[in-house]
């Protein structure tokens, strides 16, 4: 499906700064995305990719997610109310839906919904000192990638080991 | 390449809103919240020591992790649409002597935080953390030992041609690295770039433990540099200069003291914050949250933030820290001039904050 935006990062890219996280923090009140490290030390930042064939969204009892205009996954959060199953949650494959103690009981990326309604783009994006994570058309990715960034890429999988990947 | 966008906070600057407010130090806390103010319309003006705005963004983290052009893009996108002044090669007098720091060669002027504080409605303090910790072993003081930031500090600096940076001289020389941080591994990526004969990076524990990873050591160790592991130096030896480090490993039943054969050791153990005036300005209860405003020292317009308050950190939590401390300035200021001080918020106390000085 072209025209849908997502986020895209380069794990070779990244160092593992942090400066994502406060700042989507300080955006957002509470981080939708993660700096976490596999054992040997690649950096990886857990991040909502807004899946083509979301996971949380067709485990989601209430149909509290959503895709907007631009492509994001939006948890509708007083659809959601924190359910109980949480299946959301355990649906990801990316260890992106994070649950939290303030508001509603799970928060994720929405690609700052309300930053892109005034022509910005996503905090982290424009503050990464890296530029290892973009705003793109996801048709545009493969284009982005590399040799280092694929073997990152590859690390990372076998890190979070994927359902469905050995 | 798109610039990193300290002014993320608003597409348009807002109108000026007549107050000024003086930053000290150009790194990711300073930039942030100079990037934070001036989204709300004020005259920013921000004092370095370095002639270029970024901190050790740029000067102590190598090229190849952050790109240099999209620090520069940043500062001048906070330049040109936040109408931000930067004064380079300029210091604000002074938390030792002059020379007492990396970076100080490159001071034109020194100016007295008193005027400083006349000339702005409000200060910051963001100096982040530049004095090497020691190892504290006998020969430490040798000529031929440096620290992490010693050592890397003039391989970006001696760019901007200041007449005291040098080139560290490794070229064909021994050296052993200490540590196995992130600095570690950048001072041994360019020991071997800068021609060093043979690099050796010595850590007290293993590579699991290494806070580098064992990725990045074990790419090292592909550039031929030798990786020791639970080894401990114990002096490093020499007259005038560094002749050998001794160190101690486990052998089979006690642990074996040997000497590695060095020109040049390099301590990469981390850095400490060098405020200026932090007795002054009472930082240890600043950062112990036992304040009247968030972030605000023992002057009233005087607020701190990033590594100069809380020590050697990451680059997101210097920002964070920008921010909130800009926020809570902005705030400040706002209901000072509405002598509304007591509608503070107490809830945004440093204390309250779980999880922030981790």
């Amino acid at each position: 499906m072209s025209g849908q935006k997502t986020l895209y990062i380069d794990y070779s890219l990244c160092i593992g700064c942090e400066t994502c996280e406060y700042v989507c923090r300080f955006t957002n009140d509470t981080s939708r995305i993660h700096m976490t490290r596999t054992i040997d030390g690649v950096m990886v930042p857990l991040y909502c990719q807004h899946c083509e064939n979301p996971k949380c969204a067709n485990a989601c009892p209430r149909g509290a997610l959503k895709r907007d205009k631009d492509g994001a996954l939006i948890l509708q959060s007083m659809l959601c109310r924190g359910c109980q199953t949480k299946n959301c949650i355990l649906a990801c494959p990316h260890s992106a839906m994070f649950e939290t103690d303030r508001g509603v009981m799970v928060a994720k990326c929405d690609m700052c919904a309300q930053r892109r309604q005034v022509g910005m783009g996503p905090a982290c994006v424009e503050m990464c000192p890296c530029a290892a994570i973009r705003y793109v058309d996801r048709d545009e990715i493969s284009a982005l990638e590399t040799e280092k960034s694929k073997l990152a890429h590859q690390k990372v999988l076998d890190h979070l080991k994927l359902p469905g990947k050995d | 390449m798109d610039p990193m966008n300290f002014n993320f906070l608003c597409s348009e600057p807002a109108a000026p809103n007549g107050r000024s407010v003086g930053i000290i130090g150009a790194g990711p806390s300073g930039l942030a919240a100079t990037g934070y103010l001036s989204c709300l319309g004020y005259q920013v003006e921000v004092y370095d020591k370095l002639p270029k705005p970024g901190g050790l963004m740029l000067f102590g983290i190598p090229g190849h992790r952050i790109p240099k052009e999209r620090i520069d893009l940043g500062a001048r996108k906070l330049e040109r649409k936040g109408g931000v002044i930067f004064h380079t090669h300029t210091k604000i007098c002074c938390s030792g002597p002059l020379h007492d720091e990396e970076g100080d060669h490159f001071c034109r002027e020194i100016l007295g935080f008193g005027d400083m504080v006349k000339k702005h409605d409000a200060i910051m303090i963001c100096t982040g953390s530049w004095r090497s910790r020691k190892l504290g072993i006998p020969g430490e003081n040798l000529s031929g030992v440096f620290s992490g930031l010693e050592f890397l500090f003039p391989i970006r600096a001696v760019k901007y041609s200041a007449p005291n940076v040098k080139l560290p001289d490794v070229a064909g020389k021994t050296l052993a690295v200490i540590g196995a941080g992130h600095s570690a591994v950048d001072v041994a990526h360019s020991a071997v770039h800068l021609g060093a004969a043979k690099v050796y990076l010595i850590y007290r524990r293993t590579s699991r433990e290494a806070p580098c990873g064992a990725f990045e050591i074990e790419q090292l160790r592909q550039m031929g540099v030798e990786w020791l592991d639970r080894t401990t130096p114990l002096q490093v030896l020499g007259g005038s200069k560094v002749e050998g480090l001794e160190i101690s490993r486990p052998g089979q039943n006690e642990a074996e003291v040997s000497v590695l054969p060095v020109d040049l050791v390099v301590t990469a153990i981390g850095e400490t914050a060098t405020p200026p005036f932090a007795k002054e300005l009472g930082l240890e209860n600043v950062r112990k949250g036992e304040v009247r405003w968030l972030h605000m020292t023992a002057i009233e317009n005087v607020f701190v933030a990033g590594d100069a308050l809380s020590g050697p950190s990451k680059i997101g939590k210097a920002v964070y820290s920008g921010l909130r401390a800009a926020r809570s300035l902005a705030n400040w200021l706002d209901l000072k001039a509405q002598d509304r001080l007591d509608a503070y918020d107490y809830n945004d106390l440093v204390t309250n904050e779980a999880g922030f000085r981790s």
